[in-house]
């Protein structure tokens, strides 16, 4: 069991860590964005804007400020808690955040479970069948998977499982044609159906985010089978395995506990990052399937330089892949009691 | 730090903690089945929907009894709205939206863009100096939540637009201000504080001034008057075309007072992603990066006006339910072909591919369609690089540059050659022309006038002229990297003025930032001197198109001012007679013409996607409605 006064000074650490990571990351895209353009006024107001307009837009972010003075108002917004207000659509972007996100969370989550099962069980298959064709065929398939691009793959799925064979919907998150929505209470679609019970739109959150879902785990879980495979491979061939079977422990048990659970511990690193990628990654995949993610918003400020709006994206990218390296950490001394939190072994993200 | 252990648990306990999480779950979704089964077809008894399938195909969720006549459409199309206050949208898309929920005065007749008929007036009278515009509103006119329209609701619209001041509320005051900008000024407090559905006389008082831009007459007329606005004392030859904009339809001041009220110079929020007017659809939803619902307004106005009153604007919708999805072409297409939708909005140099499938009509629309979209030219900025000043340079680029080429390998024919400012298809565009043609592709006269300007020119069999001569220097050419046309031509561009001797380098930007470039004042900064500029119509006239070319002075326009021009910009503006107007576009395409301010490209043509059995469009080249209707009211389905 992980004691609380070993795991306390651990995260303390790491807390310590990724607040230095996302102040980096704050300050990175500020200055860029200032680099690209200091004065985006026109741009965030919008073509044709009147004079009065973009005067309000200066006024407002203090745009015709030195940097230093724009960088000190843009912090405060965030000392005091307040991310400000979206230059392009007046609204607050925490609130703006708030909608996004869960979309995105949710299909990375349906994702993430397709990537494990399918890169664990290919991996588990391809490394127990070294060698054999199921091996070569299980890699041909995650190699030419892995290096096709998430345009191609979303767009071949829409013209064959929309258009051809029309099983799923082509884009967005649930049918509209539904009489009856589930509430908003966790802003997942299909969990929120699911608390309130309501079948039609679970299926209807199911069926959309099927596809999208599938493009994302079908052309990640390359990355993982790879490992999966590799860590088989290893485990199998290692002395303790060998022993085990000679002191005659049965075959079923050895794969499960000598071989399986040993090569889970790199794959589980491989898995958390992943996630933690993913939630950033899915900008293309969410454009072509109309699914309305937090990579659709980072977008749409990435072409208008809107900085305001762009900085607390990334920060929550950057989140992402800490919190997704930190539980990766852990899970690794979970698995492997060899392997102390801090102590090397766990990828110190 | 000593090794943390991980906690023994057993392989029972897991096991039976899964099992009872999977038993959990799955009696959670049966019963979940049970229940929103119900729940939604209880919801969905109201309207001659059927229920059961989830998927956004309508063939399976809105037959009806006799499964040929449907009751909604499906829609996919490239963008969504920027915003949904009638005051504040300046794209497409959004006005496609607001032109289904919200109502103005008046509208262009049917398929016509020259004439007008009634929507919230019912008739209208125009002074014989052109300065006074009054119209008498229909009776019992309400919006959709019952509050009731009258002339001071629509005193209140104008005036909203115009204190609120986002970018396209130029479209009014160009002729109108609030108030009269001198001795009264319509403010923000001022509008927050009437009551509009039953207005006391120190209310009336104000909105019945007669010294100002609008007047309430009484609570069934209202007046227009000319001469406040930025285009000064003078009748406005396309005023009528401004009030069918968005800018001038009717909003509820209860529901914007319950939401912030009017705030000078500002948007209002809750109005931007919200929507509430008199017209015949509501919206259900806008699921931002998704989707916009609209829905049947039970409580129409019109639904009890007899037929013979009736006209294409005001008619009560036929199809329940609009849904329109954003998504890019190539879905939208899968979408069409599998039958989950029934009409995209997709550019023509998909024509080829739409064509061919089955129970799908693609048509090419008159070339008017395409003006209003967008008519595309190159610009080039003789402030920023003077050697722009030079018409034999501006004349080497024109005589450079193969337009046919350009038209038939990037948009496979489908686009026109034109000459500006007034675009192809347009009131008045052959009389502006005659006697012109577009710029033709010449390479040999292309490196003379080069040479001519001084610099070391190429002719197409090699040979050098002027080699004594300076080298041209390098010129950035800015283009859209959002728009594959421009890329494309961009491309050909390049090679053809890199032939005679011009170098350029291709500078790309994402559509917002190169639209706002474009738009920008004219300055030393040379990193955009040259490239694609392009115009789309806000509303229906010549003269808007006109009036940008002549008067912007932008990086877009090639930082063109002329005097004389502008005087004749002015008499267009004002002229209450055709031929003055004609005189007037006249003069100045030959003069833009000649003087080579800006090369006229092409303008790309426009099409209509359908399924078959989609009837009823009024296509209207003032029609945002996927680029080429005004409203959905009259569409019906049949499969």
């Amino acid at each position: 069991m992980i004691a609380l006064r070993d795991f306390l000074p651990y995260l303390g650490k790491r807390v310590l860590g990724a607040i230095g990571v996302l102040i980096g990351a704050m300050l990175l895209v500020f200055f860029i964005s200032y680099i690209l353009n200091p004065n985006p006024a026109h741009l965030w107001a919008g073509a044709r804007a009147s004079k009065s307009t973009i005067a309000a837009v200066i006024a407002r972010y203090h745009l015709d400020q030195p940097w230093y003075v724009q960088l000190y108002y843009f912090l405060q917004s965030y000392v005091t808690g307040n991310l400000g207000v979206d230059p392009q659509t007046g609204k607050s972007i925490i609130s703006e955040m708030a909608f996004y996100f869960p979309n995105t969370l949710e299909l990375v989550l349906v994702s993430m479970v397709m990537i494990a099962v399918l890169g664990v069980a290919s991996g588990y298959f391809a490394g127990m069948h070294f060698g054999t064709k199921i091996d070569h065929s299980i890699r041909i398939f995650y190699l030419a998977t892995w290096s096709s691009p998430y345009y191609l793959g979303g767009f071949l799925a829409i013209l064959v499982f929309s258009s051809y064979i029309p099983l799923f919907p082509s884009g967005g998150m649930y049918s509209l044609t539904l009489g009856n929505q589930p509430a908003h209470i966790t802003g997942l679609y299909i969990l929120d159906a699911l608390i309130q019970l309501n079948g039609p739109a679970f299926l209807s959150g199911l069926q959309h985010v099927f596809m999208p879902a599938a493009v994302l785990a079908l052309l990640d879980f390359g990355l993982v089978a790879r490992i999966m495979r590799s860590s088989i491979l290893n485990a199998r061939w290692s002395t303790h395995v060998k022993a085990a079977r000679a002191k005659g422990m049965e075959e079923g048990e050895v794969r499960r506990n000598h071989i399986l659970r040993n090569a889970l511990i790199d794959t589980n690193t491989i898995i958390a990052v992943t996630f933690g990628f993913l939630l950033s990654g899915t900008i293309v995949i969410e454009e072509i399937f109309a699914w309305p993610g937090i990579g659709y918003f980072t977008y749409q400020a990435i072409v208008s330089i809107n900085y305001p709006v762009l900085v607390p994206c990334v920060l929550l990218f950057t989140l992402g892949v800490i919190v997704a390296n930190f539980i990766a950490d852990v899970f690794y001394s979970l698995l492997d009691p060899r392997i102390a939190l801090g102590e090397g072994g766990g990828s110190e993200g | 730090m000593k090794p943390l252990r991980k906690r023994a648990v057993s392989r029972t306990i897991l096991g039976v903690v899964l099992i009872v999480i999977i038993l959990v779950a799955s009696a959670g979704i049966y019963f979940g089945f049970m229940s929103g089964t119900g729940k939604s077809s209880t919801t969905s008894s109201s309207s001659t929907t059927s229920t059961g399938s989830s998927t956004t195909s309508s063939s399976s969720t809105t037959t009806t009894s006799s499964g040929q006549t449907k009751t909604s459409l499906q829609v996919d199309e490239l963008t969504e709205p920027d915003y949904l206050d009638p005051a504040v949208t300046y794209e497409t898309s959004g006005w496609e939206v607001v032109e289904q929920i919200y109502q103005g005065l008046l509208t262009y007749n049917g398929s016509s863009y020259t004439t007008y008929e009634g929507v919230l007036a019912s008739g209208w009278t125009i002074s014989p100096d052109g300065m006074n515009y009054t119209f008498e509103l229909r009776p019992n006119v309400v919006f959709s939540n019952g509050d009731p329209f009258n002339a001071y609701v629509m005193w209140y619209s104008v005036y909203r637009t115009l204190v609120m001041n986002q970018a396209p509320s130029w479209i009014l005051s160009q002729n109108l201000i609030a108030g009269n900008g001198m001795s009264f000024n319509v403010t923000d407090s001022m509008l927050n504080s009437i009551n509009y559905f039953n207005p006391s006389s120190s209310n009336l008082t104000v909105m019945n001034r007669p010294d100002q831009s609008v007047v309430a007459l009484n609570a069934s007329a209202i007046q227009f008057n000319l001469g406040y606005g930025y285009n000064g004392v003078e009748p406005y030859s396309a005023f009528l075309a401004t009030l069918v904009t968005p800018m001038a339809y009717a909003v509820d001041p209860a529901v914007v007072a319950s939401h912030g009220g009017v705030v000078a110079d500002t948007e209002n929020d809750y109005m931007t992603t919200n929507a509430l007017g008199t017209g015949f659809y509501e919206l259900q939803s806008w699921v931002l990066g998704q989707s916009v619902s609209l829905v049947k307004n039970q409580n129409y106005w019109a639904n009890s006006l007899p037929k013979s009153q009736l006209n294409n604007a005001i008619a009560p919708a036929i199809l329940n339910d609009i849904i329109i999805y954003y998504k890019d072409s190539a879905t939208s297409i899968a979408d069409l072909r599998a039958g989950s939708v029934q009409m995209i909005g997709v550019p023509v140099t998909y024509y080829n591919v739409t064509a061919p499938i089955s129970g799908v009509k693609t048509a090419i629309l008159p070339i008017e369609f395409g003006s209003s979209e967008d008519v595309h030219y190159l610009y080039m900025d003789t402030q920023a690089f003077p050697l722009f000043n030079n018409i034999d340079v501006r004349k080497a680029i024109a005589n450079a540059i193969d337009y046919q080429d350009i038209i038939r390998i990037v948009f496979s024919g489908h686009a026109q050659q034109w000459i500006g400012p007034v675009p192809p298809g347009f009131q008045y565009y052959n009389e502006s022309t005659a006697g012109l043609s577009p710029y033709q592709y010449s390479p040999v006269q292309a490196a003379v006038y080069l040479a001519q300007a001084g610099f070391v020119a190429h002719l197409p069999n090699g040979t050098t002229l002027n080699p004594g001569g300076r080298q041209f220097p390098t010129v950035s050419f800015l283009y859209d990297s959002d728009n594959p046309t421009d890329e494309g031509a961009a491309e050909i561009i390049l090679s053809n003025l890199g032939a005679i001797g011009i170098p350029i380098t291709l500078a790309a930007l994402p559509f917002r930032q190169y639209a706002t470039t474009i738009d920008s004042p004219s300055s030393t900064n040379s990193s955009f001197a040259m490239g694609f500029g392009y115009y789309s119509e806000d509303y229906t006239a010549s003269i808007d198109y006109v009036s940008y070319f002549t008067t912007a002075n932008q990086i877009g326009t090639s930082a063109y001012v002329d005097s004389q021009v502008l005087n004749y910009t002015y008499q267009a503006d004002a002229a209450l007679n055709g031929s003055t107007i004609v005189a007037a576009f006249r003069s100045i395409t030959q003069s833009m013409y000649q003087n080579y301010t800006d090369i006229w490209l092409y303008v790309p043509e426009f099409m209509a996607v359908t399924a078959n059995g989609v009837t009823g469009i009024f296509p209207n080249p003032a029609g945002s409605g996927m680029g080429y209707f005004l409203y959905y009211n009259t569409i019906s389905y049949t499969s």
